[in-house]
């Protein structure tokens, strides 16, 4: 079967995968030695001499900017340094990164055609002449060109030489239409096209829903039902379409970075520009990216799955989401000037208040505390909907883990993301009228701010992940045919990380300067992480044990979770270990961790999430061909990009950098495969981006032509898999003015333990309002 | 040589090894399930009799789940415990008793550091102060009135541009005093694999273990603005 | 992607709305009120930068706020017609049959906590961080063994000057913040009498509408009482005249504002009356824009607090005048009654932080 085939090609692909990824590692030592024999870097030291500034070198015929392949004579001469002798009287060494030099007299002879140097006859002189012959490309073309002004004396004495160095770039003419293209305006317009493709898809979709009614007519009520509707679903499927769209942006830029990384020394963006992409794409990809994802997902599944009519608060839920995208205006509004905020995504104190950060700040820290307020709000809103709106029948531990998730995740979060907005309305205040909470003049201090953003920034990306987890959990045990193993022990352990979140937030800052104890404390809190997470990793396997694994898209998402994810969590267990986080901290090992987490943690999550419940949320059923496709390419083209990270980190490697250092005669840095490695990286991480428009290509024709969906196409258990797909309006029960019917009952099969509440539940019950209505206050 | 120096080469090579075994155990155990309870094609084979609107029956098992609770929490305290080790000396106190690296050296005095092998870390007569300023985009480098074999400072050109130099002297240990005149910088003594934060106004320290012979970059890992990437230094330790 | 439900009901995103059908109710309030949020954080961005002042955004910012007051005007049409007899109950345990609106104002006065817990945190870090003025001052004070150049002209200093230095000094500073400490604490008491009228089961309508009405314009008034009196201490001050009244003897003087005192953001250069050294003469200038950036921002986030209220409280009043209240939806009063508990609440910390300590 083709499919089969299919599937198991990609199992055997993550095997290998896994076992190349054992062997690619290993972690060579920094390169001791000194290797190759260029001058051009290293300095002229053929006569045992010292650099000086008395020697002037001079380097004349070069024009400003060349015209391609054109031959330029050039003479090379210097003053200053040691009187001439007339024999012996100096030297010279001339390099170039681009074009052909050749030799018009005995003065000089050629090392390599793009490097030149005195003869022994032309040892007697200090002014040498010879011709350059520009390259085709047209790019720009540095030259280095040493000179050594010696007195006379034969061979290695003295000391008395002196030698100088001078750089040159000569500018190159691409001619005209081959300029380099703003990549302001290639941002813009890559935006622009997909505003235009996204309204053309809601246009597409609208007249494939009914294309009867395509016209104005129908068109302005719809448009209006969808800007003003408060209804969980739609507000579910706006906030899933936002986060697509801005997957998209974030990972366009994430291209942009990859093209300025792919070789050492590009200058594909400008260091100004690079600054602000990858700012902007981790503030993107979290806050407007990841957590609509996850929004849209708890706003569809939540009420559904403990079986409510609708969100406690809809029109707050409304209010939700639209601040996002609002919010995603002001945040980009300094892109488009050229003033796009260039702080980082953790906007460090006292930077980010500085004149020197650029204008765009200001919008950025503004957008994110609408998107504080945003998330405050969700938090209410699911919390009360968790606690007060469950079926008949559903205690507390008896919600799907997938409710669980987001029950620890809105807690963590709303308890945690008032601290940020916090700082941020000061960061905000000190940008426009002029307080000072963090102007290091008047005794602000920087870290003040970290400790409210990581107060905030930790917990968040568990924010992030739990939901994840609880996806996994559905998605493994209904694959499985099972039901989850150690169901308590998941909720507890996801409780456990929630609880844990708030205290190991210092290990992101043990290299700053933080009091020594509470980085120690901090250490041990977060070691502690890992417990819980390896309880929910083996609960997860043991859940397939005895099974009957359903292989099927949403299966292999979680599979691959699975493997990324409990990598993400190995490198993890090096940060805390703060004898090796000094050196980690801030390298690409830093980037890859949470990447790994991150993307195969969430990303895969939820791409699992799309493929199990896209079928209830539009009653189509998704092509496995596609997705599994989808997967092979994603998963692989994945690893390729984030595994190597470790490896560049751990060798020295620094995140948030424009470029990178190769060693060179002069100073150790990164080994030279280090630039092979990033080429790949990038090349990487293109097929990863092209790979995800497999998944949107597959949601799109599924939508049109896709297997209409049965109620409970895997055979799951929980709610939402009870009402038709895509669910009515309202999504249960039925209201008569005054009450409501026909809600959904849970029932049980281990009735004989859920009657009776656990301890800590009846200690709780009596503390609440008594069950008979007459006691009740009104 | 190891990776970065010898402590944090040994944490790391640990860590590897344990990383190998829970990988291993992991991977072993979930490839063996993925294929060894596949489904056949086409039969729903409904394990735990999952049913719309039931909460369907624990599967659970006490003694397992307590056991990979406890198990990663000893390996856990384990691997806490030896991290701890090396702290001692990175954070070494800076005077005779409490400290490895003795008290500051007298002109003329030899820091003569030197790696015991048998207790596992970095041990030194004396130290040697030396101070680091970063302001945006560059680093000064201060040796007050150490010798210029001891510590000197100049300027070197690095890939076409001019950056700080800074000479040390190897088998010796130095105490950096650091301080920043505008935002946040953090200087990356890459090869020795430290680095700390530093804030205007405020001093912070590490110690720099300048064990080998070597010419390595310095480079700012705390974003710091436009020029960050380029806000580098020359580090030459000389024997 | 679903077809809309018009069969079910009419939407009416701009309008009352029909609290019978159950189903949701579509609503533009919550487009235009990110709309105008958005514009407000954009235009005053604009309107201050570092300080620097720009009028030409004002007209922005009150277009923000504008589309904030529209926004708010559509919630309160499609509010209006609430009658109480569509209140969700909760249906899930431990809180079956509590309003379910009570359980999210319980769960947002939480996230509260957390708001004023990060403020007070900052204040900690700073006002321990930094040495007091007073203390700085008296250090540095003229020795002839110790200190034999005592206080220099002109430099400044940085130390933490706690408002209550100013407030504290005299109780005519102090007046303004005992006097709003007192308001609040009625107005809690009045929101509360409010409730009690509007459940009470067996009060004739008449009688109710005009109880209720009356308790929540005074509570409305005694907020406004309070907002006034802060700007007064803020910005403005007050004038004392002579009085003597029996063994009271009161000479004339003027009380002046926080402000007028140079007790602002922008002090780098401040200074307080006592803060001249007695030997030489010499004043202590002090940078003490930390510590009024904390003052201003913590107790103005309170007045925020305050002011939100006073917007919901007019809505309110405006519904009592009508005569909308009745058993059936007085709880209303109580979510609102339980957020101006947590503000009284947040200013019985705020007061002794700020104004005395």
């Amino acid at each position: 079967m083709e499919r089969k085939a299919l599937i198991t090609r990609s199992m055997v692909a993550m095997i290998l995968l896994s076992i190349a990824m054992v062997f690619s590692p290993a972690v060579n030592s920094l390169p001791g030695g000194i290797g190759g024999d260029t001058i051009q870097s290293a300095g002229c030291n053929c006569h045992n001499s010292f650099p000086s500034s008395d020697v002037i070198a001079s380097l004349e015929g070069l024009p400003e900017e060349y015209n391609v392949s054109e031959t330029y004579p050039i003479v090379v001469s210097f003053t200053g340094g040691p009187p001439e002798a007339g024999v012996n009287a100096g030297g010279f060494n001339l390099w170039s990164s681009g074009g052909e030099f050749s030799v018009i007299d005995a003065t000089v002879q050629a090392r390599s055609p793009g490097e030149v140097t005195h003869t022994e006859v032309g040892n007697d002189y200090r002014e040498w002449s010879l011709e350059w012959t520009a390259p085709s490309h047209g790019r720009d073309v540095d030259f280095i060109l040493h000179v050594n002004s010696v007195n006379g004396d034969d061979g290695n004495g003295g000391g008395l030489d002196e030698w100088n160095r001078l750089d040159l770039t000569v500018a190159g003419s691409l001619g005209p239409g081959l300029e380099q293209a703003d990549p302001y305006k290639v941002l813009g317009t890559l935006i622009i096209i997909s505003v235009i493709l996204l309204a053309a898809t809601i246009l597409y979709g609208f007249y494939r829903v009914n294309p009867d009614n395509f016209d104005w007519e129908h068109l302005a009520p719809w448009i209006v039902d969808w800007l003003t509707s408060t209804d969980h679903k739609k507000v579910g499927t706006l906030y899933f379409v936002a986060s697509l769209f801005f997957l998209g942006i974030g990972g366009i830029m994430a291209m942009m970075i990859r093209i300025q990384l792919a070789a050492p020394g590009l200058n594909f963006i400008s260091q100004d520009q690079y600054n602000q992409f990858f700012t902007l794409h981790g503030t993107t990809m979290i806050f407007l990216a990841a957590m609509p994802m996850i929004n849209g997902f708890a706003n569809w599944i939540v009420p559904l799955q403990i079986g409510a009519p609708d969100l406690a608060l809809p029109r707050i839920n409304a209010l939700s989401f639209w601040l996002q995208p609002f919010a995603a205006l002001l945040i980009f509004t300094g892109v488009f000037t050229g003033q796009g905020a260039d702080t980082g995504w953790t906007g460090y104190a006292p930077y980010v208040v500085s004149e020197g950060a650029h204008t765009g700040v200001t919008m950025w820290v503004a957008g994110q505390i609408m998107l504080v307020a945003s998330s405050t709000l969700t938090g209410i809103n699911f919390l009360t909907t968790m606690a007060v709106m469950r079926a008949e029948g559903m205690g507390w531990m008896q919600m799907p883990l997938f409710t669980w998730s987001i029950l620890v995740a809105n807690l963590m979060l709303f308890l945690s993301i008032p601290a940020f907005g916090v700082g941020l309305i000061q960061v905000y205040l000190d940008r426009t009228v002029s307080t000072a909470f963090y102007d290091i003049g008047a005794g602000g201090d920087p870290l003040l701010w970290s400790h409210l953003f990581w107060y905030f920034g930790h917990p968040e990306v568990y924010v992030v992940i739990v939901p994840a987890f609880g996806v996994i959990s559905e998605v493994l045990a209904t694959s499985a045919r099972r039901s989850v193993f150690g169901y308590r022990s998941m909720v507890y352990a996801m409780a456990g990380i929630g609880i844990v979140s708030f205290i190991v937030y210092g290990h992101h800052m043990f290299t700053s300067g933080m009091s020594p104890s509470l980085r120690f404390v901090t250490m041990l809190t977060t070691m502690l992480v890992a417990v819980p997470t390896g309880i929910k990793i083996f609960n997860w396997l043991k859940t397939m044990h005895g099974g009957s694994l359903v292989y099927r898209t949403h299966t292999l998402w979680a599979l691959g979770f699975l493997v990324t994810f409990t990598l993400g969590g190995i490198s993890g267990m090096f940060f805390p270990s703060m004898a090796m986080d000094v050196h980690l901290h801030e390298t690409y090992f830093v980037v890859a961790h949470f990447h790994y987490v991150l993307v195969g943690g969430t990303v895969f999550g939820f791409f699992s999430a799309i493929y199990y419940w896209y079928p209830k949320m539009t009653g189509r059923m998704m092509d496995e061909r596609l997705g599994t496709l989808h997967f092979l390419t994603a998963f692989v083209s994945y690893n390729g990009i984030f595994w190597p990270m470790h490896r560049l980190g751990v060798v020295g490697m620094a995140r948030r950098q424009h470029t990178y250092f190769i060693t060179t005669e002069d100073f150790n840095h990164l080994p030279e495969w280090a630039a092979d490695w990033n080429l790949f990286i990038s090349v990487s991480a293109f097929l990863f981006f092209f790979s995800n428009f497999i998944m949107i290509a597959n949601m799109l024709i599924s939508l049109v032509r896709g297997q209409k969906a049965p109620a409970d196409p895997w055979g799951g258990w929980s709610f939402e898999w009870m009402t038709s797909s895509p669910p009515p309006t309202p999504s249960f029960g039925r209201f008569d003015g005054e009450k409501w019917h026909d809600l959904p009952v849970l029932r049980d099969a281990n009735e004989h333990i859920a009657n009776e509440p656990g301890a800590f539940a009846s200690w709780f019950n009596r503390l609440m309002v008594p069950e008979n209505e007459e006691e009740v206050g009104h | 040589m190891g990776l970065i120096t010898p402590l944090y080469d040994m944490l790391w090579k640990e860590y590897l090894i344990w990383s190998l075994l829970v990988g291993g155990f992991t991977f072993g155990w979930l490839y063996h399930h993925t294929f060894f309870y596949r489904s056949e094609e086409g039969i729903d084979n409904n394990v735990d009799n999952l049913e719309v609107g039931v909460f369907p029956v624990h599967y659970e098992n006490l003694k397992l789940e307590v056991a990979w609770t406890i198990l990663p929490f000893f390996l856990i305290v384990y691997l806490a415990y030896i991290s701890w080790e090396p702290l001692d000396n990175i954070w070494s106190a800076a005077n005779a008793e409490d400290g490895y690296f003795g008290d500051e050296c007298l002109a003329g005095e030899a820091s003569n550091l030197y790696w015991d092998d048998s207790d596992g870390v970095y041990k030194a007569d004396c130290y040697h102060v030396i101070g680091i300023t970063g302001f945006q985009w560059s680093w000064e480098f201060d040796c007050y009135n150490l010798e210029e074999d001891v510590c000197a400072h100049g300027v070197v050109n690095i890939e076409g541009n001019d950056k700080p130099h800074l000479m040390l002297k190897a088998n010796s240990a130095y105490l950096t005093r650091m301080t920043s005149t505008d935002v946040t910088h953090a200087p990356w003594f890459v090869s020795h694999g430290v680095k700390e934060d530093i804030h205007a106004g405020k001093i912070s320290s590490q110690w720099v273990l300048a064990d080998d012979v070597e010419d390595f970059l310095l480079i700012c890992t705390e974003y710091c603005g436009d020029n960050h990437a380029y806000m580098i230094a020359g580090i030459s330790i000389h024997a | 992607m679903n077809d809309h439900d018009d069969h079910y009901h009419h939407i009416e995103p701009w309008g009352p709305h029909d609290w019978g059908h159950g189903a949701p109710h579509n609503s533009f309030s919550p487009f235009f009120l990110s709309l105008g949020v958005a514009v407000f954080l954009f235009a005053f961005a604009q309107a201050w930068e570092y300080g620097t002042y720009n009028p030409g955004h004002i007209p922005a910012i009150l277009v923000g706020l504008g589309i904030i007051g529209f926004s708010m005007f559509i919630w309160w049409r499609q509010d209006i017609s609430f009658d109480g007899s569509y209140e969700p109950l909760s249906t899930g345990t431990p809180f079956r049959k509590i309003e379910i609106r009570k359980v999210s104002v319980w769960v947002f006065l939480m996230s509260e906590m957390m708001v004023f817990t990060s403020l007070f945190s900052t204040y900690m870090r700073y006002r321990l961080g930094i040495s007091n003025c007073n203390t700085v001052f008296e250090r540095g004070m003229f020795d002839p063994v110790t200190n034999p150049t005592g206080w220099q002209e002109g430099v400044a200093v940085t130390c933490f000057e706690p408002a209550s230095h100013l407030i504290a000094s005299s109780w005519w500073h102090l007046a303004p913040g005992a006097i709003n400490t007192f308001a609040l604490i009625i107005s809690s008491f009045t929101v509360v009498q409010a409730l009690r009228y509007a459940k009470m089961p067996d009060l004739d309508h008449d009688v109710r509408t005009k109880k209720v009405f009356r308790y929540l314009a005074s509570t409305w008034a005694l907020a406004i009482i309070f907002l006034t009196l802060k700007m007064v201490e803020w910005f403005v001050g007050f004038y004392v005249p002579e009085i003597h009244l029996g063994p009271i003897h009161i000479h004339e003087h003027d009380i002046i504002s926080l402000v007028n005192e140079g007790y602002t953001i922008n002090a780098d250069h401040y200074q307080h009356h006592s803060y001249v050294d007695h030997d030489t003469g010499a004043h202590m200038v002090a940078d003490i824009q930390v510590s009024a950036s904390l003052f201003y921002v913590t107790t103005g986030t309170h007045g925020a607090h305050v002011a939100g209220g006073i917007i919901g409280l007019s809505y309110m009043t405006y519904k009592a005048w009508k005569g909308l209240y009745t058993p059936l939806n007085a709880v209303s009063i109580e979510y609102f009654g339980l957020y101006w508990h947590f503000v009284d609440l947040i200013w019985v910390l705020v007061f002794p932080f700020f104004y005395l300590y």
